[in-house]
């Protein structure tokens, strides 16, 4: 053993470090590399971009993880993804039971997006179409059950176009009124300020991802 | 010790992350980081971060080609590699772990510098092929500048374990031979007027110039074939040689000579 360490020129203490060192770096650096890989962006489902995000899978390329939106959002709604979202690392998201989108009217994250991933022709924040609000559980919402809640409607900075309140007899007690909230996507900008005050501990009011409305040739 | 460059490159190197950091202390000087920035109101990018983006997400800004284009002009003129030894804060980091490496006598092998065009090559194939801009994902110097703005720490396990296998196996490799932008900026250096000049006459073959650069192999051809100019791509521009050298036989110069092999 003595003699082999001799010939190939590294000494017994340089070849300990290295047979221990060295499967240890590597195994460290391939795991910081599969843990991004592992993880397919949007794995936790759908994720809410800043207002003119260009759509889908196209996001993840165009957008360069600058940061330049983050730091020009003057509520911090926009953080930045880590590790966890895969390789999406480094991009927007906005997550609005922690804080929604008061989409500015100058739209500052999309001025001071360089590359085009949020697209800078975007200046009506009306047409903003960041995802769509949808009630996810109808039995637990507190409007739909009789209760005067409608916080999501007055909340809502599109009151009475993006949520309208569809009122009918309370057939239970049958002698109150249910006030529903109703979405109306085609008006709905997905800022999420709806989802954030839910007043219920899990909204039962979320953004998703925005499903057009379909031409599906049924009259009626 | 004839010349300082070290000085005025460390000053630049740690400038860049004060930079970066700058908005934190409510500075408008700079916003952004080196994938894509601004300078006191001039729009900075990344020529590598351009072409994925470009590629990938198929959005042409205009402001935003002209802005890649300046910068890969600015380095095209200083050297390109010039980048990787005045700016990017991974090549400080490395630097400070191969002054480690070199007291703990660790990790002397290393890859082929080519390799960094073979990183570079699969970076734009990836991005065609899947629309994943590897590099983006993966580049530490996107790691390093999120944990300084933004705090986010724990991607900063891969810059750790970059630093590590420097340290314990592979002197300077993540610099040397595998970062695609390193790749991308050698390919812009090989035609760059600014490179380091050798006067045959005054060399004393000491060695010192070849112990202090980081990639010897691309200093050692010039000095051994009397060549007038340290011509190839993957030359940072560190200046280290000229520093060490102590009869004056490398300096500083601006001048494109096409004799030269690299």
């Amino acid at each position: 053993m003595g003699d082999e360490s001799k010939n190939s020129g590294i000494s017994r203490r340089q070849f300990l470090r290295r047979s221990a060192v060295t499967p240890l770096a590597l195994a460290l650096a391939g795991g910081a590399l599969s843990s991004v890989y592992l993880r397919p962006a949007d794995a936790g489902g759908f994720t809410l971009r800043p207002p003119g995000a260009v759509a889908g899978k196209r996001f993840l390329s165009a957008c360069v993880r600058c940061g330049k939106c983050a730091q020009a959002c003057p509520y911090g709604s926009i953080k930045l993804a880590g590790g966890e979202a895969g390789t999406g690392i480094g991009t927007p998201v906005i997550t609005p039971r922690e804080t929604p989108c008061y989409l500015c009217q100058d739209l500052p994250c999309v001025k001071a997006c360089p590359s085009g991933a949020l697209d800078n022709n975007l200046e009506d924040i009306e047409n903003v179409r960041m995802g769509t609000a949808v009630i996810i559980d109808r039995e637990s919402c507190l409007s739909i059950r009789g209760l005067r809640c409608e916080v999501c409607y007055r909340q809502c900075p599109l009151i009475d176009k993006a949520i309208t309140l569809e009122v009918r007899h309370n057939t239970r007690t049958d002698e109150h009124t249910i006030m529903e909230p109703v979405v109306h996507k085609e008006k709905c900008v997905g800022c999420g300020i709806c989802e954030n005050s839910c007043v219920l501990p899990k909204p039962v009011i979320v953004v998703q991802r925005l499903v057009e409305t379909q031409k599906d040739g049924y009259e009626f | 010790m004839s010349s300082r460059w070290w000085l005025p490159r460390r000053a630049a190197q740690l400038s860049t992350l004060a930079l970066i950091a700058s908005p934190l202390l409510g500075l408008g000087v700079f916003r952004g980081n080196l994938a894509a920035g601004e300078l006191l109101g001039m729009p900075l990018a990344d020529p590598l971060a351009f072409l994925q983006a470009l590629i990938g997400g198929r959005v042409l800004v205009l402001s935003y080609l002209g802005s890649a284009l300046l910068v890969a002009a600015f380095y095209f003129v200083l050297g390109g590699r010039s980048f990787c030894g005045w700016v990017c804060p991974v090549g400080l980091i490395t630097e400070m772990g191969d002054k480690l490496r070199r007291r703990l006598d660790s990790g002397g092998s290393t890859l082929p510098l080519a390799s960094s065009r073979f990183s570079l090559a699969l970076v734009l194939a990836t991005v065609a092929l899947t629309g994943i801009p590897l590099f983006e994902v993966l580049s530490p110097i996107g790691i390093v500048s999120r944990a300084v703005v933004f705090k986010s720490l724990l991607p900063l396990l891969l810059p750790a374990a970059i630093l590590l296998v420097e340290v314990s196996v592979s002197r300077r490799v993540w610099c040397r031979s595998l970062c695609p932008l390193g790749g991308f900026y050698s390919l812009l250096a090989r035609f760059s007027p600014l490179r380091v000049a050798f006067l045959k006459e005054r060399c004393t073959h000491c060695g010192d110039c070849l112990r202090a650069c980081p990639v010897q192999e691309v200093l050692a051809p010039p000095l051994e074939h009397a060549a007038p100019q340290v011509a190839a791509g993957d030359c940072s521009r560190c200046l280290a040689c000229v520093d060490s050298c102590p009869t004056k036989a490398l300096k500083i110069s601006f001048t494109y000579k096409s004799s030269c092999t690299g």
